[in-house]
């Protein structure tokens, strides 16, 4: 009797709940699944702009092979993410000395370290920034006499230049805060009465007490990098000569300029077979879960 | 909790090692202060002293004229006329585009939130063991996969829903097309898709998660209803995870820019963000946007001589970095209480 209306109630919740994931399962499935889905089948086409589309195999892909774009994109791309790697862990870093001073201190240091601002606008600013003539950053190494630079227009520089103004916007930067001030002072005294110092409570508790938020943000900051688009579109728009085009912005290109809907999406498709090689080692190579 | 012990705070050694990490702190504040500096000087420099040779540090002659001149301009600047149907580079005044960006960003947050957060409550705490398994993996499952895939499709879905084909299918047999809507150049087209997420859909479950079920179970047998166990109990206790997928989903919505760019192209739909970029290029010459159409100097010139290059633009930056900032401060205290983040378990 009892395992009856259990079961009735069961089911009077599950209807209930068909109800509430209605509208989320229509969106995810035309807008989550069915173009993930349906990327697979546009990358065997060719679309003609007046004719119908036309099956083509996988001329797509050796059309993207013979393209010597191909490469140097996907080369720039990597040369991006490498270098803002290097400025992955400065928030980390900001985050386990902000501790260190005195509770008013880190009140106003974390407006200022941290406080957002909109991110074209950083981007924007950098830009002016930039500016070869009448920039802040040439004005600045003209009257230390230095000679100016060239800063967006060389190619050598101009990567560099890209990754500049990511570190204006430190959204995510709260999440290590947080999760640094949720480590229970306990771990802390303990290290303490056993000697340890600041190096050694910083190796083996905080860093790894943040290992399933540093993975994760590791993660989404590489997939977030191998597929950068604003900067170096407002930036560079991918000059000079190509040396700052991206993978994404090459994917714009081709789709919504130049209406090659099947070269595009072969290209989207490349890199993300890359992207998920990358996903997969970093998910065998650093487990989240200190406990496991 | 500091690190170094408070006991040996008094030593040499140790207060040297707080005065470092103290100056590194403030280096880098001043460092990240410089370009906000500039920006906001900049804002307020007249159009002339914008273009002085060195820059000058602090203005001679403060002025608010480029925020005056940025809220009441519109339909000049366009070498081959303001109302021709070449779109021109600041055809409309400045609230145009803040409105694009509110609306786009409203419209994402009262869809998306409720949307994320009923899906995610119902799977935690509603749907049998079974059913929940399955359909967590479909809701969480497109995380997995880099959204860039779907770019093109999603492109071509928009232009006739439900359809990601470049043209719209015949019913079988027949000569007749399948009904379709065209979401191309409205707002829908970046609201709707933006609707559902995955990632705060993850946020939302790993807090119902952790909501004893004998507490709703106990308002259950007091004869309590599905929805009002949501709204009176389980509504509070999560402020801080709706508070922080507000602040996420809003600054998500409101820093967009490639998807705008990609299905809002008519002017008069720029949000803020695609509408900086575009006269961003424009001041530094970049040609690409305006591909087979001359005058771009004659633009320029034009914008100088009414006193708006980048002074105007600076202003606009800071008007559109405003509301992040004020978002950050309403949110902050929640956020820190708020994201504790799991992983992916």
């Amino acid at each position: 009797m009892k395992e009856k209306a259990r079961k009735e109630s069961q089911k009077r919740k599950s209807r209930l709940a068909k109800i509430f994931m209605s509208p989320a399962i229509l969106i995810q499935f035309f807008f989550g699944w069915l173009p993930i889905g349906m990327a697979f089948a546009v990358c065997l086409f060719h679309y003609h702009v007046l004719k119908p589309e036309e099956y083509v195999g996988l001329a797509n892909f050796q059309d993207l092979f013979a393209d010597p774009l191909t490469f140097q994109v996907i080369k720039n791309t990597f040369i991006y993410t490498g270098m803002s790697l290097a400025i992955f862990l400065l928030p980390v870093i900001v985050s386990i000395l902000l501790m260190e001073m005195n509770k008013s201190t880190i009140r106003i240091m974390m407006y200022l370290w941290f406080f957002p601002i909109a991110s074209t606008a950083s981007i924007v600013i950098w830009k002016w920034m930039y500016n070869t003539e009448y920039g802040l950053l040439n004005s600045i190494l003209m009257s230390l006499g230095l000679p100016t630079l060239r800063w967006l227009n060389d190619p050598r520089l101009v990567i560099f230049c890209l990754i500049l103004p990511g570190i204006l916007m430190y959204g995510p930067s709260l999440i290590y805060l947080a999760t640094i001030q949720s480590i229970p002072d306990e771990l802390y005294e303990a290290a303490e009465l056993e000697g340890a110092g600041f190096w050694s409570k910083v190796w083996h508790i905080t860093l790894p007490r943040m290992r399933p938020v540093l993975a994760m943000m590791l993660l989404l900051s590489i997939i977030g990098s191998m597929s950068v688009f604003s900067q170096p579109w407002i930036l560079t728009h991918g000059g000079p000569n190509n040396a700052s085009m991206m993978v994404v912005m090459r994917i714009v290109n081709l789709a919504i300029y130049n209406m090659r809907y099947g070269k595009g999406t072969a290209l989207a498709i490349i890199l993300f077979a890359i992207l998920m090689v990358i996903i997969i080692i970093q998910r065998k190579y650093f487990k989240e879960d200190i406990d496991r | 909790m500091p690190l170094i012990s408070k006991v040996g705070r008094r030593k040499f050694r140790v207060k040297l090692v707080l005065l470092t990490i103290g100056a590194f702190l403030w280096i880098g504040v001043i460092l990240r202060m410089i370009p906000l500096w500039w920006m906001f000087i900049t804002s307020i420099k007249p159009a002339e002293e914008v273009y002085l040779i060195p820059p000058t540090l602090f203005p001679h002659r403060p002025t608010f004229a480029a925020y005056k001149i940025i809220i009441t301009l519109s339909g000049y600047i366009s070498s081959t006329g303001a109302y021709s149907a070449h779109p021109g580079w600041m055809t409309y005044p400045m609230y145009v585009y803040l409105k694009n960006s509110l609306i786009i960003t409203f419209g994402t947050m009262i869809l998306q939130i409720p949307i994320t957060a009923l899906a995610a409550y119902a799977i935690s705490k509603l749907e049998s063991p079974r059913w929940s398994r399955i359909l967590f993996l479909f809701f969480i499952g497109t995380m997995m996969i880099p959204g860039q895939i779907a770019l093109i499709p999603t492109y071509l879905l928009i232009q006739h829903f439900p359809f990601p084909t470049r043209s719209i299918p015949y019913i079988p047999f027949t000569k007749i097309k399948w009904p379709a809507f065209n979401l191309f150049n409205t707002y829908f087209a970046v609201i709707i898709p933006a609707s559902f997420s995955a990632f705060y859909f993850l946020l939302f479950k790993g807090f119902f998660d952790t909501v004893p079920d004998s507490i709703l179970n106990a308002a259950r047998v007091d004869g309590a209803s599905e929805l009002s166990i949501l709204r009176r109990i389980v509504m509070p206790i999560s402020k801080p995870v709706f508070a922080a997928v507000s602040y996420f989903s809003f600054s998500a919505a409101w820093n967009s820019y490639m998807w705008p760019l990609m299905v809002l192209q008519r002017e008069k739909l720029y949000p803020m963000s695609v509408q900086l970029a575009r006269i961003s290029r424009l001041l530094s010459g970049q040609t690409m946007d305006v591909r087979g159409r001359g005058g771009l100097t004659e633009d320029l010139t034009k914008m100088i001589e009414l006193g708006w290059s980048w002074n105007g633009l600076m202003a606009m930056s800071i008007v559109e970095s405003i509301p992040v900032f004020v978002m950050f401060i309403v949110f902050r205290e929640y956020l820190m209480t708020g994201i504790k983040l799991r992983g992916f378990k």
